[in-house]
Order: structure tokens, then C-alpha cells, then sequence
């Protein structure tokens, strides 16, 4: 916020644009007293602008700690992350940090505010947009999660239900107009209608361009979501690229404590090959019917 | 209750939580976790005995008082295994206010100058006064950590409640007051952690904890307290609810699955120590 002084510069928010993420044998590990645990050893990934790209792996493999690395919120203790191909301290990085949008595990424990509008403002504000960006960019934030500002703007936060809260967190972090969304467990403890509801949510948000990293468990939703995958288990990446069918399928989930997506099994199982490979569940559904 | 330095098991009694952030454990991580015969001793015996050698310290003011509480200390230590390090960072705290004490008893204290340096006169005993005071509180300092560092606090608010029984009469809810320091206890790492977390999400909506004066970074506080404690008292009702369901009457008598137990060595202790005692007030 610079509000202070008399050259007030009031920053107007840009365009959300995509940007290219890359990892170069990023390790981490947590200090825990006596011991360290390597959350992550080695990694190399690199995340295409616009790309969707699913982190899978079971609980513990470092999907969490990746996610905050990439945002910067961790610094690796080797390697590095690049951004457009900065590395920390170099350009504009801290700049283009902003345009990732990381939406943490159970997102609604962090709202405050005592409206909705106030909390998905909050973001913008800390970036100092003057008041109008402030208002535009929290009015179509609300609305792209399915909550309307004239109906839900007013309203306390702790009103909501479960899923409107998870989607009012996610409001909070796409008013910042990011390039690439960072998604932590998005889909976890929520019902079945709030996690169609978010899914279409976020298949808009693909829709319109932005990038996306999953880190999930829901093997069928990051299918639907995403092109590609990374599988990670004890904070190796195990293995990266496009979805597998033909012979072997996603048998590399099984081995590490996973499960192939539904439509991979089934086309498997009936015998269609890679060629083939349906894009979504509907598509199947149609391509069988 | 086992594990070298577990400090999350010492606090919590959990062994899957994982703590906050490296600087807050410092701060609680005060029991060092190994077998030894200090380490075995009933908490009761070591709290009265500790309350002791504190009290005993500040009846009487004369070097050989000091040298004998000193040594008792320093046996303990030696006995108890725990490395030097963690006495150090246990005396860190109070490295300023010893310090402090030094400097103002050498400057102010009154006697003969034996050097002076313009309006400061340092006198012998100056010197003394200011050595002795420091030492004591060193001395004070470390018989304290020999009983936190040996004492898981779950143990350390058992042994306070049952001392504390008398109070009872007074209709004090004195197992109420020691259940309530425990769970505090337990969930000091739990918030931590999520202290940390709710922090992290923060910056990551732009928003600094570090920038401008005092009065903004309180005001920056807001959206990690205001989660914070909507968190805990959800978590409190939670607790509260599944306490009943586990049919806990507060007042009711209550049994426990480590019953507090005096053995002959507590009893030789506290001889001990009430000899030591006798002895500085003598010497």
C-alpha cells in the first residue's frame, strides 16, 4: 500500500498473463529440532505458461511444500526456482511472484474480514491498486467463483456454507488477477455439489487461459482438469508428462499408493488404445454410446 | 514419552504434530527427553526439592551458602545427562539482566576505589557484591532448568495440582486449574503450526508483517488473529463436546493412567537436599 507522502503512484492492476515456472534440483527440508526431513531431493520440472499440470502423490510426498517453493513462500536449500527464467533477486521476479495465485489446503481458515467484498479485497489492496481497481477486480472475482457481489458483498464470511467459503477463499486470490493458480488439496472435505461446482470453476478459469498446478488426490478431477501430471512420492518426482494410456497405463499411480483416473481404467479395460485416449468423462460417455 | 529431544512429544504428548516454526519451539522446547536418575524422580519430589534450594538460596547471603547450593546444582546436572547446550540456551534469556546486575552492583556498590575511571569508582567490594549477586542468579537460574529440562510439563502440572490440594479446601478447583494447563499445554504446538500456516497464506495475498512502525504491524496482524481464534474456539467446543461424550465431570474424582508415585529415592533426596539446606544456613 502506498498511501503515504505527496507522489502517490496508484498501481492499476495489468491483465492476468501466464508465465513459464521451472524447477532446477530444488531439495527442501524441514528443520524439526533434532532430526530434518527431506520434504523434497532433486526436483527438475518445468511448468509451461498456460499449462495445467496435476501434482499427484499420497500424503507426505511434498506436493504442499512444492507448491509454497514455487510461490516463494519456502526457499529451496538447493537448486532454484525460475520465473520467465529469473531466478530470486533477479528483474522483476518479485513482480511476476504476485502473478501466482496460490490457494492454500482448507483456504476458508484464513478469511478475516467482516464482509466478503472486504476479504477479496484484501489482496489488491496490499498491492496498493487505487479504490476503483480495488472494487472491479473483488466484483469479478466474486462472480467467477458463482458468488454475486450484490448478493454475497455484504455478507459476513462465517454465514456462508463450507463450499461457498472455499470458493469465496478462492475469490480472494484470483481479485489479484493472477497468470497461474496454484491449488492446494482444492477439493478436500468438501460434498459432492460443491466439488462439481468448484470443478467447473476452475475448467472456466482453464478455459480462459489460466495456467494451473493441482496438487490433489482426486485422481478424476485433476484428469478432467489437467493435461498433464507429475507423480511424486517422497519428494522425488517418480514421473512427469501427458497422461499414459495403451499398455501399462497409469500403473505408476498404483505403485505409489495411488489410483489411475476412472476413464484411463475403463478404456483400458475395454481394450481402446492410446490413440484413442477420451479427453474427458462426457467425451466417453459419447464416444461409447 | 520416549525419543531424544522430542520436543513436540514433551509439549503435546502428540507425536504427529510437527510443531511450529524453528524460533517458537525454541522457546518451548525446554525438556530434554532421556533416562536418568533426576529424569526418574517423582515431579513432587523435584518441585519441593527445587522450591527448596531457591528458597534456602535467598535465606542466607554468603559465598559458602552460594558455593554449596552451586555444587548441589551442578551435581544434579551432571546426573541428569542433559547436555550443556541446552543449560546455555535455558540461561540465554537471562544473560542481559546478569549483565545488568553486574555492571550497576560495580559502579554503585560503596568501599574504596580500587580504580577509577573519571566519575566511576570500582571498589572490591563492589566487586563482591556484584560477583556474588550474579552468581546467584546464575545458580538460580540453572536449579530452575534442572527441574523443567528433567520434567515433561504434563508431569510438572500433575505434581503442581497435587501439591496444591490443600487449596481444595478452600474450594480452589485446583484439578480443573492443572487439566486446563494441560490441554494449554498440549495445544501450544497445534497453534503454532497453525499460526504459521494461516501467516503463509497472508503473505501470500500480499500481505507483510514486517513493514512500517509498530501500530500498522499490529494492525497487519488482524486477518492471522481474527482465523486464529475463530479456529480455537471451534477447536474448544470440539474438545469440550468430545470431553462429555467421554463422560469427564469436572470436580469428579478423578484416576490416572500414570499415577503420581513416590519411591525411597524421592525420600533420600529431599533428605538430602533439607541437609544441604541446613548445612548453608550453618556454614
Amino acid at each position: 500500500m502506498r498511501r503515504r507522502g505527496a507522489a502517490v503512484t496508484e498501481l492499476e492492476p495489468e491483465g492476468a498473463r501466464p508465465l513459464s515456472v521451472c524447477c532446477e534440483g530444488v531439495s527442501f527440508r524441514y528443520d524439526e529440532g533434532a532430526t530434518t526431513i527431506a520434504a523434497l531431493r532433486g526436483v527438475d520440472l518445468t511448468f509451461a505458461p498456460g499449462a495445467s499440470v496435476a501434482l499427484l502423490g499420497p500424503t507426505g510426498s511434498g506436493k504442499s511444500t512444492l507448491l509454497q517453493l514455487l510461490r516463494g513462500l519456502l526457499v529451496p536449500d538447493e537448486g532454484r526456482v525460475l520465473l520467465d527464467g529469473l531466478a530470486a533477486g533477479e528483474g522483476d521476479v518479485e513482480e511476476r511472484r504476485r502473478r501466482m495465485g496460490l490457494v492454500f489446503q482448507m483456504p476458508e481458515m484464513q478469511l478475516f474480514a467482516a464482509t466478503c467484498r472486504d476479504d477479496v479485497a484484501f489482496g489488491p489492496r496490499q498491492l496498493g491498486w487505487s479504490d476503483g481497481a480495488v472494487d472491479e477486480a473483488a466484483t469479478s472475482a466474486l462472480a467467477a467463483v458463482g458468488l454475486p457481489a450484490d448478493r454475497f458483498g455484504a455478507r459476513h464470511p462465517y454465514s456462508l456454507s463450507g463450499g461457498e467459503q472455499r470458493r469465496l477463499a478462492l475469490a480472494g486470490v484470483l481479485a489479484m488477477r493472477p497468470g497461474l493458480l496454484l491449488l492446494d488439496e482444492p477439493f478436500v472435505s468438501l460434498d459432492p455439489a460443491s466439488r462439481r461446482d468448484l470443478e467447473a470453476i476452475l475448467r472456466d478459469l482453464r478455459t480462459g487461459g489460466m495456467g494451473l498446478v493441482l496438487a490433489t488426490h482426486d485422481v478424476d478431477r485433476a484428469y478432467a482438469l489437467c493435461e498433464s501430471r507429475v507423480v511424486l512420492d517422497e519428494g522425488v518426482v517418480v514421473d512427469a508428462g501427458p497422461w499414459r494410456f495403451g499398455a501399462g497405463g497409469e500403473d505408476v499411480l498404483l505403485a505409489h499408493r495411488l489410483k489411475p483416473p476412472f476413464v484411463v481404467e475403463l478404456w483400458r479395460r475395454l481394450g481402446r488404445g492410446a490413440a484413442e485416449a477420451p479427453p474427458q468423462l462426457t467425451a466417453a460417455a459419447e464416444a461409447l454410446a | 514419552m520416549a525419543g531424544r529431544g522430542g520436543v513436540a512429544v514433551a509439549v503435546g504428548g502428540d507425536g504427529t504434530c510437527p510443531g511450529g516454526g524453528a524460533a517458537m519451539r525454541m522457546a518451548i522446547a525446554q525438556y530434554y527427553a532421556r533416562p536418568s536418575p533426576i529424569h526418574r524422580l517423582d515431579p513432587r519430589c523435584k518441585v519441593v526439592a527445587v522450591t527448596a534450594l531457591v528458597v534456602g538460596l535467598f535465606l542466607r547471603s554468603s559465598f559458602a551458602a552460594l558455593a554449596v547450593y552451586g555444587l548441589a546444582a551442578a551435581a544434579g546436572l551432571l546426573l541428569s545427562g542433559v547436555p550443556l547446550g541446552w543449560v546455555a540456551r535455558g540461561l540465554r534469556p537471562v544473560v542481559w539482566l546478569l549483565v545488568l546486575t553486574f555492571v550497576v552492583q560495580l559502579v554503585f556498590a560503596p568501599g574504596p576505589a580500587f580504580y577509577s575511571l573519571g566519575p566511576l569508582h570500582l571498589s572490591m567490594r563492589g566487586l563482591a557484591i556484584a560477583g556474588y549477586l550474579s552468581l546467584r542468579l546464575v545458580v538460580l537460574v540453572v536449579a530452575s532448568l534442572l527441574l523443567t529440562l528433567t520434567t515433561p510439563p504434563i508431569a510438572l502440572t500433575d505434581a503442581l495440582a497435587w501439591l496444591s490440594r490443600p487449596l481444595r479446601r478452600l474450594r480452589v478447583p485446583t484439578e480443573e486449574l492443572a487439566l486446563m494447563v494441560t490441554i494449554a499445554l498440549r495445544f501450544i504446538p497445534t497453534l503454532m503450526q497453525e499460526i504459521d500456516t494461516i501467516m503463509k497464506a497472508q503473505r501470500a495475498r500480499g500481505a507483510s508483517f514486517s513493514r512500517g512502525g509498530p501500530l500498522r504491524r499490529a494492525r497487519a496482524l488482524v486477518p492471522v488473529l481474527v482465523p486464529l481464534f475463530v479456529l480455537s474456539f471451534r477447536r474448544a467446543d470440539e474438545l469440550a463436546l468430545a470431553m462429555e461424550a467421554r463422560c469427564y465431570l469436572p470436580g469428579a474424582p478423578r484416576t490416572r493412567l500414570h499415577p503420581l508415585q513416590a519411591h525411597r529415592r524421592d525420600a533420600v533426596v529431599l533428605v538430602a537436599v533439607a541437609a544441604l539446606v541446613v548445612l548453608a544456613e550453618l556454614i
